[in-house]
């Protein structure tokens, strides 16, 4: 259970808030600097292009498979990781981190070197007549790739911390596996679930580097809002500005609609 | 969390930044750095230029940034610090000239180069003739139309497709055949050389001798190949206006030139200078 938060004493409050400002600062000013270049009247008028559109609705979808694929899969990885002992425990879990120190760039090319079509699983799939590069399939499986480390991390966390004798009574008064994981351990993880579900979400919205190399870049089929950004930016800085600004608000109001349906629960 | 652990570090952090003297610069530093904003397709060529310009100019050191050339002009734009500017081609560096980001009387043609069409060596999908290239199926991988080398695979298209040889469809059924736009035409010539793709549009030089092992090349006719200029211009405001006139004067020179033709550009036409 969280610890109760109280405030630290006066005379050391007032040095924290000194040294927690510049990064504070850091991080909440560049989001606001970009939304004062834009105005409503714009963007109105660049949601409704087609380009927009697209890129929007592949994220969306995009990012929205993700989380599902990371949730279903991820789950019991990260109970396994949690919750069992086994040999080999610390190797696996730093195996499963490495995608977050990974250059996304470097994540694309070894995902080419795996599924591209001369890849070590890819060339199989081709002699089977399937291509994945260049497809909305590698645009999902460069996000998971990238993001899914972040749920699986948070929520072994989450059921780690569950205690031994909790579970233990739960067996006693006779539930099954299946109704002690969703009645007892699930809402006890609950906290950790839900955050490690928002990073992986937020992290796959925000894909770039592996997906433009992986996936490649195609209005409508792999070009999502992030490449829409970058592309933007080159033809023309306008475009870039306002397309900046409404990914922006969609990542922040994913924030706070799960804050929100976190708070409720 | 126990806060009087984190005192003595916050205390040790605040008397270490006030107390930090200047380093006194590196006694070893070259004397001058001439930045240089070029295109991507210039990397080669451009990198042995820079040897030979630092090799002939003792102290000076050239620094490069290769990237998309309306990238490199929408970092000028926004202030980037630079002296040379050298796009791929004229329509960035007239955008850079009318926003005032480049010297007027510096600007010059110093190469010209071509498209051509490569596929991977295995070549899987039996790419013959140019013809080929608008069967349904074949996978096609291009520059996108933001940077210079889409924008030249369009004008292509459009001339190809007034010519009676490929057809008033071609250029549709080219187009239908893409599979992505790639950000940089380096990224074309990597995914074809990886297989990924069946064919792609780039330009002649990126067709080095290193791409050329896993590479087939087609060429395409100068009648319907929009030949590429590329400008080089003194920026503006380049803090180091002497040396940066000094890079272009090299590029535009015999030597300078002749590098360039190593690398597969068609030098500038010469009397234009």
């Amino acid at each position: 259970m969280a610890a109760k938060q109280t405030n630290p004493p006066r005379h050391s409050w007032w040095l924290l808030i000194l040294l927690a400002f510049p990064l504070l600062g850091l991080l909440v000013i560049p989001p606001f600097a970009l939304l004062a270049r834009t105005s409503p009247s714009t963007l109105l008028r660049y949601l409704g292009t087609p380009a927009v559109v697209q890129a929007i609705a592949l994220s969306l979808w995009t990012s929205a498979a993700t989380l599902l694929i990371v949730v279903v899969f991820g789950t019991p990885l990260a109970y396994m990781l949690g919750r069992g002992a086994f040999v080999g425990k610390g190797i696996l879990e730093a195996l499963i981190d490495w995608p977050i120190v990974l250059p996304p760039a470097v994540a694309g090319i070894a995902l080419l070197m795996t599924l591209g079509r001369r890849g070590l699983i890819g060339a199989w799939l081709a002699g089977a007549g399937v291509q994945i590069p260049f497809t909305p399939i590698a645009v999902i499986i460069a996000q998971t790739f990238v993001a899914a480390p972040y749920y699986v991390k948070a929520a072994s966390v989450g059921f780690a911390a569950i205690s031994r004798d909790v579970l233990d009574s739960a067996a006693l008064d006779g539930a099954s596996p299946l109704r002690r994981f969703r009645n007892v351990t699930l809402p006890l993880a609950f906290r950790s679930v839900m955050v490690g579900g928002a990073l992986t979400w937020s992290r796959a919205l925000g894909e770039f580097g592996a997906t433009i190399i992986f996936a490649g870049n195609y209005p409508g089929r792999t070009q999502t809002m992030p490449l829409a950004v970058y592309i933007g930016f080159e033809i023309d800085m306008h475009q870039a500005l306002t397309l900046a600004a409404i990914l922006l608000i969609i990542s922040f109001g994913l924030l706070i609609g799960i804050r929100a349906a976190y708070a409720r629960t | 969390m126990k806060w009087r652990a984190i005192f003595p570090i916050a205390v040790v952090l605040l008397i270490s930044a006030g107390c930090g003297k200047e380093q006194p610069a590196a006694a070893n530093a070259p004397a001058a750095t001439v930045t240089v904003f070029a295109a991507a397709s210039l990397t080669e060529s451009f990198t042995q230029i820079g040897t030979r310009f630092e090799a002939e100019n003792p102290g000076v050191k050239i620094e490069f940034n290769f990237a998309g050339s309306q990238a490199l002009r929408a970092q000028l734009e926004n202030g980037a610090r630079a002296d040379v500017f050298a796009s791929a081609n004229a329509k960035e560096m007239n955008a850079a000239w009318r926003e005032f980001l480049v010297k007027p009387a510096t600007i010059h043609d110093f190469a010209r180069n071509r498209l051509v069409v490569i596929f991977p060596k295995d070549n899987p999908a039996k790419i013959a003739t140019l013809n080929d290239l608008g069967r349904h199926g074949v996978k096609i991988d291009v520059a996108d139309a933001s940077v210079p080398a889409g924008d030249y695979t369009l004008q292509m298209l459009d001339r190809m497709s007034g010519d009676r040889a490929y057809g008033p469809e071609f250029k549709r059924d080219f187009l239908a055949n893409v599979v992505s736009q790639e950000e940089n035409v380096k990224s074309v010539v990597s995914k074809i050389r990886l297989g990924e793709a069946d064919a792609g549009v780039v330009y002649a030089t990126d067709v080095t001798a290193d791409a050329a092992k896993d590479l087939q090349t087609l060429s395409v006719p100068d009648s319907v190949n929009p030949i590429a200029s590329y400008p080089i211009a003194v920026v503006a405001k380049s803090p180091q206006a002497i040396l940066a006139q000094k890079f272009e004067d090299f590029v535009l020179s015999g030597e300078g030139q002749e590098i360039i033709s190593e690398f597969n550009f068609i030098p500038a036409s010469p009397g234009l200078h």
